[in-house]
């Protein structure tokens, strides 16, 4: 593989992220803040712990989703950016199938999660295994009925098309195209998170 | 990212090589872009649950400070607690704030820049009521943390919105 995964996470947790004068961080075509996994945990447990059954499913699309935007705008902006060039660009080899590969390992420096592809069909399947996320901190102890890592799910859907789905699109009109689904998590008791992304029926 | 400011609040960032983790002063960070923002908020909205947003905002913003406070001790006066308070609000990317009034029963707060107002009008333009449950929940936190009080001692209310038109955003803070 051309990617040097353990260099790309080196390097690019090493950048630090800080603010403007308004207090703004403006990067990767995004704008950005470094909040506590407590809070984005909280949110999202709170909210679906209490649902009634019946709205479970859309109450998880809508993080789900979330995620799922969030992962094709910042995601397109990580793969144009001035340190995606620098560090991760001159490994490319094969494209868009390094760039994924680069991406997940940018995915893990920016502590998102320690992911890396199994499994990958060019253009119809990719296999995600996550080792360690912080949206497991939802169980302490025990194992959740309920698997939760929406934030992976929705991203990794986000970045099959990012890859495969044509020209970046502003406007997103592409989002929606794969799909992922979280089969195994670490909150449910198993020893890493997969998640398996197809195309969209 | 130009034009970086740390002012006078502490930036101790590690990352674990071992979990692939990021720590800011101690406390588990995530970077998260204005698309998680709007759309966590959009559902709070949609589920009725801005209450619960600006909850979890309070709860973890109140460890953070209550950390923060109890790591750096020459951190001893009110003042010097709203200082840092309103730059760890800068710093983690949420905007900038002006306290105009701290007090036991009630406060008013200036929200001067604002990610979550920034983001919203980036991502959809302008809204037509508040969306700012986030800074709701940090300015509450702010206020418990620096006066000692217990967790949901105050409710901050925004009663003008940048969102919403407005040049800033003003938040009514009253005990509860």
């Amino acid at each position: 593989m051309a990617i040097d995964r353990k260099k790309v996470i080196e390097q690019m947790s090493r950048i630090e992220i800080l603010p403007d004068e308004n207090g703004i961080i403006e990067g990767y075509n995004v704008l950005v803040t470094q909040l506590s996994t407590a809070f984005w945990n909280s949110f999202a447990e709170r909210l679906t712990s209490k649902t009634e059954e019946d709205m479970l499913e859309a109450k998880e699309y809508l993080l789900y989703n979330a995620a799922h935007e969030c992962g094709y705008h910042t995601g397109y902006g990580i793969i144009t950016s001035d340190e995606w060039n620098a560090v991760v660009r001159p490994m490319i080899e094969k494209v868009p199938e390094d760039v994924l590969y680069g991406a997940y390992a940018v995915f893990t420096a920016w502590g998102w999660a320690d992911s890396e592809i199994v499994e990958l069909i060019p253009g119809e399947k990719m296999v995600v295994r996550a080792y360690d996320y912080y949206e497991a901190d939802i169980a302490k102890y025990g194992a959740s009925k309920k698997m939760s890592a929406y934030m992976i799910a929705g991203v990794s859907a986000a970045f099959m098309e990012l890859a495969y789905a044509g020209e970046y699109d502003p406007k997103g009109k592409v989002i929606g195209i794969f799909v992922c689904k979280q089969v195994k998590g670490i909150e449910c008791g198993d020893s890493y998170g997969e998640f398996i992304v197809t195309k969209a029926d | 990212m130009a034009n970086m400011i740390k002012n006078t609040v502490k930036y101790d960032h590690f990352f674990d090589e071992g979990t692939k983790r990021h720590k800011i002063n101690g406390i588990q960070s995530v970077l998260h872009c204005h698309h998680y923002t709007s759309l966590y908020t959009q559902l709070a909205i949609d589920a009725g649950e801005t209450g619960l947003l600006t909850e979890c905002a309070r709860d973890a913003v109140r460890d953070i400070l209550d950390n923060y406070f109890a790591a750096n001790p020459e951190v001893d006066s009110i003042q010097k607690k709203i200082e840092i308070a309103c730059q760890y609000y800068a710093l983690v990317g949420l905007g900038t704030m002006k306290v105009h009034f701290l007090g036991d029963y009630s406060g008013s707060v200036e929200v001067l820049s604002s990610h979550t107002d920034d983001g919203w009008m980036k991502k959809w333009g302008q809204y037509d009521r508040p969306v700012n449950y986030i800074s709701a929940g940090f300015i509450e936190a702010m206020f418990e943390a620096v006066l000692g009080l217990p967790a949901g001692a105050f409710l901050a209310k925004e009663t003008q919105s940048i969102v919403m038109g407005a040049k800033t955003s003003l938040f009514n803070v009253t005990r509860r």
